[in-house]
């Protein structure tokens, strides 16, 4: 699909309409390994182009580089790697989603690595079904529920869990001290 | 209401301001107490001072702390009029009804919190004490008794003053409030009040912001004379007379007698801040820096774009932008520019009580404190400086037994001094007591396991343990420091402002703790250097030099890896080590050497690329554990570069070496 039009349902759903409760919940479909994903559309900034990252050094897997996003500096965020999935191949319909959202209690920009940004849709949250046993590949801390979108499931995550940091992020304090 | 209205939020800054400037006048006058020096344009500034919190006070909801004012502002008000003299007494009184002062309007305006502060022992002790000197200033006489007004005017009794006011057209204009001027009037006892308006023009003529109104009142009032004029204090320009009616002879020539003091008071509270000044509120400058910040990112794209393409006429556009932006990123750090000054005079009143507490007498010298630092760096000094002062006071000078003992004056002296030096600025706090004691800090360091037995570090290793966490010589605990925080609390804040601390002391002879904080935290200047294709910053001010490695002798000796460069030996460290990447395959590599606290260290890089200016970004609470770097920055080429964290590695540096003494 192309983005223009994506860009486009981004912008009216972030200003235009403020949900009533009991309104289905806008949501962002993304891909990681063939597998849709969704996250709630408030939380997302803007969608990029893949741009480079700089590694950091000794950084947990989980948070292993920076990028720029027009002047600012976000963490690049691996959920792949809280999601057990194997690393990323690149490919030329790959997304870097760049997120807003609290993190411990302060507003945190950050991105995260995407094959691909499929489009928005409505999700009814009441219609969420738990995540079935044997399908159970995620760890279900991360994962809110599942959705039936046309013939297959989406995915919906807990952002909350899901970028929460990893305690054992840095190395508290040097082995020396 | 939850919102802080801005007006009073503005009040409670200009008040804390006011209450900070207060203390200085205190202690000002307390230098000046010997008999006869009393200094009337500072006993007068104190009580305009009073005057402002009373009134303004009042009028934002701050009741509690302008009834408690009005008691203190009493007893200045006999100050100002010769009636009581400055004494240890008044000003101890007077520095403790601040702190209360103080205490009140951080409890918020009315309400259960000031309420109970109102209600307590202290709130009590002081109203009592400030009742007992003002209650007896008449009859104890005092250096200039003042027999015609004062002995009439502390009688309470009933008089009835005839007054006119005639506030200037711009008063309103300037912010005059006439209304509550009235009111507080009215508030002294029984008034008779009316407008004149004979002065008013037809409605057609009548500009709305002009104050052509005059009030004439009948005052029935047990408050002399000078309460009345005190309301009026900041109406310098407006038509004022008071008369008090049936009053007799002495009456007369003391009315006539005001006009001398009301034209001392005609000194407008503007005046005491020469030149126009602009109140901003700290984000919006912060909001500036980062705009400046992404502007000096774009114009590093912009030389790197210009210097490509090989226009000429671009690369005169792309220089003459260079240069504005330096212009203006100089001009922009000056205006977050304060001088220490503001930290400094804090720390009188610090030195004043802690003499008092440990019974030591102690002189204060600071010097230059007009050096300017950026108010972020500021805003997070105060609290390192106070606990060195107190280890100074508390640790580092001796008894005034000892000082005799050992041939010094016995009053102890702490300096605390700044000065700029390059992009650093360096503040000392320097104590001529007894110094470290060199043996004490090497048993503790072992029984706390931060040294092993038998090694043999050098007198600036062990002074620099006192900054190890948890470590503190005190012999006895005392209430003013040796609890427990030391100095790594000290290190720590000046860690986080990418600072360092260096110590220097000679037995008998005193101890001097040196920090070097940068000017500015928002842009320093940088080195880059490249690491395989990662490119890294080092901050310019700790490079001492760049060698090449081949040039610097590669030593080994028993075990640990040193430098040769020239005559010294420089311990260093491999960067691809430090941060884990496989070892580099290049040839020819490079040796930055770095200054960090007091010592200097080698960092091993590919390449270094060169300067330049680096606008730092906080690590995301992501990567803020990670070790080793203080920030992050956006690249001329919009990529992004890790700022090297130089003391977290000199430390690491030095931790390898002493790890690996004990067994040399």
């Amino acid at each position: 699909m192309p983005q223009t039009a994506l860009t486009k349902t981004l912008a009216e759903t972030a200003h235009g309409l403020r949900r009533p409760p009991g309104i289905p919940d806008m949501v962002l479909i993304f891909t990681l390994s063939g597998e849709a994903f969704a996250i709630s559309v408030s939380a997302v900034h803007e969608i990029l182009d893949p741009i480079p990252a700089t590694c950091v050094p000794n950084a947990s897997a989980f948070a292993p580089g920076l990028i720029n996003v027009r002047g600012a500096i976000a963490p690049l965020i691996d959920v792949r790697q809280r999601l057990r999935m194997p690393p990323a191949t690149s490919s030329a319909e790959a997304r870097v989603i760049v997120l807003e959202l609290p993190v411990g209690g302060a507003p945190t920009r950050l991105a995260i690595l995407a094959d691909g940004v499929e489009e928005v849709i409505e999700a009814d949250l009441a219609a969420l079904e738990a995540v079935p046993e044997l399908g159970a590949r995620w760890p279900e801390q991360f994962v809110k529920g599942v959705a039936h979108r046309g013939d297959g499931l989406v995915i919906l995550l807990d952002t909350e869990t899901l970028f929460r940091p990893d305690p054992s992020t840095g190395h508290e304090r040097p082995p020396q001290a | 209401m939850e919102e802080i209205n801005p007006a009073i939020a503005t009040f409670v800054q200009e008040a804390r301001e006011q209450l900070e400037g207060l203390e200085g006048l205190l202690l000002d006058l307390e230098r000046g107490t010997e008999p006869g020096q009393m200094d009337l344009v500072q006993v007068d500034a104190v009580f305009r001072t009073l005057h402002t919190i009373k009134g303004s006070g009042a009028m934002f909801g701050f009741s509690t702390l302008a009834q408690f004012t009005h008691h203190f502002e009493e007893a200045f008000d006999r100050v100002r009029e010769g009636r009581l003299a400055i004494d240890q007494r008044l000003i101890d009184l007077s520095l403790r009804a601040r702190d209360h002062m103080t205490a009140l309007l951080d409890s918020g305006s009315d309400g259960p919190a000031a309420d109970e502060l109102a209600a307590g022992q202290e709130a009590a002790d002081l109203l009592a004490g400030l009742a007992a000197i003002t209650g007896e200033a008449a009859p104890s006489g005092t250096a200039a008794p003042d027999a015609d007004t004062s002995n009439v005017i502390s009688i309470a009794r009933m008089r009835r003053w005839s007054i006119l006011f005639r506030p200037e057209p711009s008063a309103l204009r300037n912010g005059m409030r006439p209304d509550l001027l009235m009111a507080e009037l009215a508030g002294f006892g029984t008034i008779d009040m009316a407008v004149d308006v004979s002065a008013v023009p037809p409605l057609e003529d009548l500009a709305a912001d002009e104050c052509l109104l005059a009030w004439r009142c009948t005052l029935e009032t047990n408050k002399p004379r000078s309460a009345i004029e005190a309301v009026f204090i900041f109406a310098d320009d407006a038509l004022l007379e008071i008369e008090e009616i049936g009053g007799d002879a002495a009456d007369a020539q003391a009315a006539a007698a005001v006009a001398a003091p009301a034209a001392r008071q005609a000194a407008r509270p503007a005046a005491n801040s020469p030149g126009e000044s602009v109140r901003v509120p700290a984000a919006k400058l912060d909001e500036i820096m980062d705009q400046l910040g992404e502007l000096v990112i774009v114009q590093a794209r912009l030389n790197q774009i210009a210097g490509a393409r090989g226009d000429a006429e671009l690369e005169s556009v792309a220089e003459e932008v260079e240069r504005l932006v330096t212009g203006l990123r100089d001009a922009t750090l000056s205006v977050r520019m304060m001088p220490i000054e503001a930290v400094f005079g804090k720390f009188r009143r610090v030195v004043r009580d802690l003499s008092a507490e440990l019974s030591k007498d102690v002189a204060l010298i600071t010097e230059g404190g007009e050096t300017e630092i950026d108010k972020n760096v500021i805003d997070r000094l105060s609290e390192p400086l106070v606990h060195m002062i107190r280890n100074s006071m508390d640790h580092g000078l001796e008894d005034a037994d000892r000082r005799r003992t050992a041939g010094k004056p016995a009053r102890g002296t702490v300096r605390l001094s700044a000065r700029q030096e390059g992009g650093e600025v360096l503040i000392a706090i320097e104590d001529d007591g007894a110094g470290l004691d060199a043996e004490a800090i090497r048993a503790k360091a072992v029984e706390r396991g931060l040294l092993a037995p038998d090694a043999q570090p050098t007198t600036t290793e062990l002074h620099q343990l006192i900054f190890a966490p948890g470590f503190s010589t005190a012999k006895a605990l005392s209430s003013v420091s040796g609890r427990g925080v030391g100095m790594d609390a000290v290190r720590s804040t000046v860690d986080a402002l990418r600072g360092s601390v260096e110590v220097m002391s000679h037995p008998g002879r005193g101890t001097r703790v040196t920090l070097r904080l940068p000017v500015t935290l928002a842009i320093i200047d940088g080195l880059l250097v490249r690491l395989g294709e990662a490119v890294f910053v080092i901050p310019l001010s700790v490079v001492e030099e760049c060698v090449e490695m081949e040039v610097a002798e590669r030593r080994r000796e028993s075990g640990r890896t040193i430098l040769q460069i020239r005559e010294h030996l420089v311990p260093f460290l491999d960067l691809d080590d430090v941060f884990s990447r496989p070892p580099s395959t290049e040839p020819r590599r490079r040796v930055v050497i770095i200054k960090a606290d007091g010592a200097r260290i080698g960092l091993v890089v590919d390449d270094i690329l060169g300067q330049n200016q680096t606008v730092i970004k906080t690590l995301s609470v992501y990567h803020r554990d990670v070790q080793g770097f203080a920030g992050a920055t956006i690249l001329g080429d919009g990529g992004v570069a890790l700022i090297i964290d130089v003391a977290m590695l000199a430390r690491r540096a030095q931790a390898e070496r002493a790890a690996i003494r004990p067994v040399a």
